[in-house]
């Protein structure tokens, strides 16, 4: 533990913290935890192990691409390519290791290396050549789709069977998926913890000033970028076991809602904050709502209203309670 | 000329890439330069064209648009369940919705304080889950007004209408950029909210006005498409999203606000239809179509920001004392 080091300058903003009651992560606790147990109520029989799992493996591929977002909202990027990454390794993962047969698990790496390096590039676009994160995702984006395309011209393949068993299965009764979750939150704490964690934070809170302090921007967004490709990549491979089959445009629909959930969880679109942890929460949150909606047999409009208005409810809220506290500190 | 020559390259760029496409098209194959095609390829530009007039307002003012797509559908399915009051006034009607539409993303946006990406993306998927109630409760409109189809496929001595009515928006929204006083503030605004507010602008009012008529802009492209195609449906906006704000980048506009003009926009748009009409005759599938397109966004911006003011700075060095085009200070005059 390198303590002395860090301890020079964020001792104040953790003093400051320590004293502050978490709002942000209060409320994405209680949306998500209202919602779940309205969820609960409907459909008793969610209380068991198996059907959280089963609940769980439809939301993996949301919680990871939101959680790509996640990264890169905190340096104060967008990815809009997320959606072309996820449909890439969900094409290569129905093509490429699907179409191997047999246990060759390794071959996922591959699949995982190409996201890495999806995200690699939206980073030197970004970092290198300076260009808008918007604009450049928005471009890398469509290249993506066509590769995913390319891969896999229509709907169809099977994954590897080993896969869906994977997405299906339990150890000692808890369900690989609810351990999976559990994963993207504890990762995310111990990278807070890590001088890398705090890197991210600096540059999403001030660039120049991170600069000065010695951090390179462009290692941390090259880094940031390349890790939301990754977890977007795992988000293809995870839907290509939910689904047991390959979706090539299945894409487009996450990206909008994993903005969606980032800016519900509470993380600031303006290097003010936020995690992957709330993220998470308010992805949760989503799944619940057209969970509900399914199981009450509701039509798609309600989901789609439900959540929209979450996201409008929520976003005004704040930005009404941080109007009055610069007004009271003003 | 240099101060002209900035703020008019990467219009001019967009221009002078839309002409080498065609040329390319034209020398491959004999019939891409017929008038059949060229009258096609306008019309279709033309779409492009509607749906991101409001994109560049919005974006010229430092903001964004996502809900044009919904926008969009919304124009072509209302319509089509109004078409009992007459096809005129129902387009009217639609449009008029359609800057309430922007009504409600510009409060949110200046008064609020709402990112723009979060507000229009919010009041879009309200707009969707409410096409997608009708849809489910009136099972009946499908069949558009006559004058929506009249619209968007009759000519005039061989011109389509359609291009027609772009042409005169792109006059209109020209001109309102350039001289009127609303197009000015929204330079200002989004160069710097700061200094706009501190020199009398009202931001909040200038926000709101833009996105307006992001949402009339949108509504009415959504009237055009669907009489074009003949039908309605839900995702008929979709490709517009990316087209739309594809288009404004590529006609050389900040995506940061403050620098861009229609008349780049409507060169994006050009560009980016004579591409989608060519790549086919070279062989190429969708995908590679998507590929091609991606790429010609992140160079077209590249080009526009970084790599154009190295190329200029190039030009300037050489040129230094060039006499300055006649009228040219005196055209571009603020």
């Amino acid at each position: 533990m390198s303590a002395a080091t860090t301890a020079a300058t964020p001792s104040p903003l953790v003093r400051r913290r320590s004293r502050r009651i978490p709002w942000s992560a209060l409320s994405t606790a209680a949306i998500m935890v209202a919602l779940g147990a309205a969820d609960v109520i409907i459909q008793p029989n969610l209380l068991n192990l198996f059907q959280i799992g089963l609940l769980l493996q439809t939301a993996l591929p949301l919680v990871f691409v939101a959680a790509a977002q996640t990264l890169v909202v905190l340096v104060r990027g967008i990815d809009l390519s997320v959606g072309g990454v996820l449909v890439v390794a969900n094409g290569l993962t129905v093509v490429t290791v699907g179409g191997a047969g047999g246990d060759h698990q390794l071959l996922l790496i591959l699949v995982l290396v190409v996201g890495l390096a999806a995200g690699a590039l939206n980073g030197v676009l970004v970092g290198v050549l300076g260009l808008q994160p918007f604009i450049a995702t928005l471009g890398t984006w469509t290249i993506f789709n066509g590769i995913a395309l390319t891969v896999l011209p229509t709907d169809g393949g099977t994954p590897p069977p080993w896969l869906i068993n994977f997405t299906l299965g339990a150890v000692g009764g808890v369900p690989n998926t609810l351990i999976i979750l559990v994963g993207v939150v504890v990762v995310w704490r111990i990278l807070c913890a890590t001088k890398l964690g705090i890197r991210i934070r600096a540059v999403g809170a001030d660039e120049d000033r991170a600069s000065l302090n010695g951090t390179s921007v462009l290692a941390v967004k090259l880094i940031v970028y390349s890790l939301a490709g990754l977890c977007a990549a795992l988000a293809g491979i995870l839907l290509a076991g939910a689904t047991s089959t390959g979706t090539p445009t299945a894409g487009d629909a996450y990206i909008l809602t994993s903005v969606a959930a980032v800016v519900i969880g509470g993380t600031s679109l303006v290097g003010r904050g936020g995690g992957v942890g709330l993220t998470v929460m308010a992805a949760m949150a989503l799944t619940f709502i057209s969970d509900i909606v399914n199981a009450e047999n509701f039509s798609v409009w309600v989901s789609v209203a439900a959540s929209s208005g979450l996201l409008l409810v929520v976003v005004v809220l704040r930005g009404v309670v941080e109007q009055v506290v610069e007004r009271r500190h003003a | 000329m240099t101060a002209w020559a900035r703020r008019a390259a990467p219009t001019l760029s967009a221009w002078a890439l839309c002409v080498v496409l065609f040329a390319i098209g034209a020398i491959h194959s004999s019939g891409f330069a017929a008038w059949d095609n060229i009258r096609d390829l306008l019309v279709f530009a033309s779409f492009v064209g509607f749906a991101a007039v409001g994109e560049t307002l919005v974006v010229l003012g430092g903001g964004l648009d996502l809900s044009v797509p919904w926008v969009i559908a919304f124009g072509g399915i209302q319509l089509s369940h109004w078409a009992s009051i007459g096809g005129g006034a129902g387009i009217v009607a639609v449009v008029a919705v359609g800057a309430a539409i922007g009504f409600v993303n510009g409060v949110g946006v200046a008064w609020l304080r709402v990112p723009p990406i979060v507000m229009t993306l919010a009041v879009g998927g309200l707009v969707q889950a409410y096409l997608l109630a009708i849809g489910l409760l009136q099972s009946t409109g499908n069949q558009l007004p006559a004058a929506a189809v009249d619209i968007a496929t009759s000519r005039v001595a061989g011109v389509p209408i359609v291009a027609l009515i772009w042409l005169g928006v792109a006059l209109l929204v020209g001109g309102l950029l350039a001289r009127a006083a609303l197009g000015r503030k929204i330079y200002a605004v989004g160069a710097s909210e700061t200094v706009a507010e501190l020199s009398g602008v009202d931001v909040r009012r200038v926000r709101l006005q833009t996105y307006m008529l992001s949402g009339a802009f949108a509504s009415f492209a959504g009237v055009v498409i669907s009489g074009y195609v003949g039908q309605t449906y839900l995702d008929i906006g979709n490709p517009y999203l990316f087209t739309s704000i594809a288009a404004v980048i590529v006609g050389g506009a900040s995506i940061l606000g403050g620098r861009g003009t229609y008349w780049g926009t409507v060169a994006g748009a050009m560009t980016l239809t004579v591409l989608g009409a060519m790549l086919p005759l070279f062989g190429l599938s969708p995908a590679g179509l998507d590929i091609v397109y991606g790429i010609v966004i992140l160079v077209g911006v590249w080009a526009s920001t970084a790599g154009g003011a190295l190329v200029l700075g190039r030009i300037r060095h050489h040129r230094r004392r060039s006499p300055q085009l006649p009228g040219a200070e005196v055209q571009h005059a603020p």
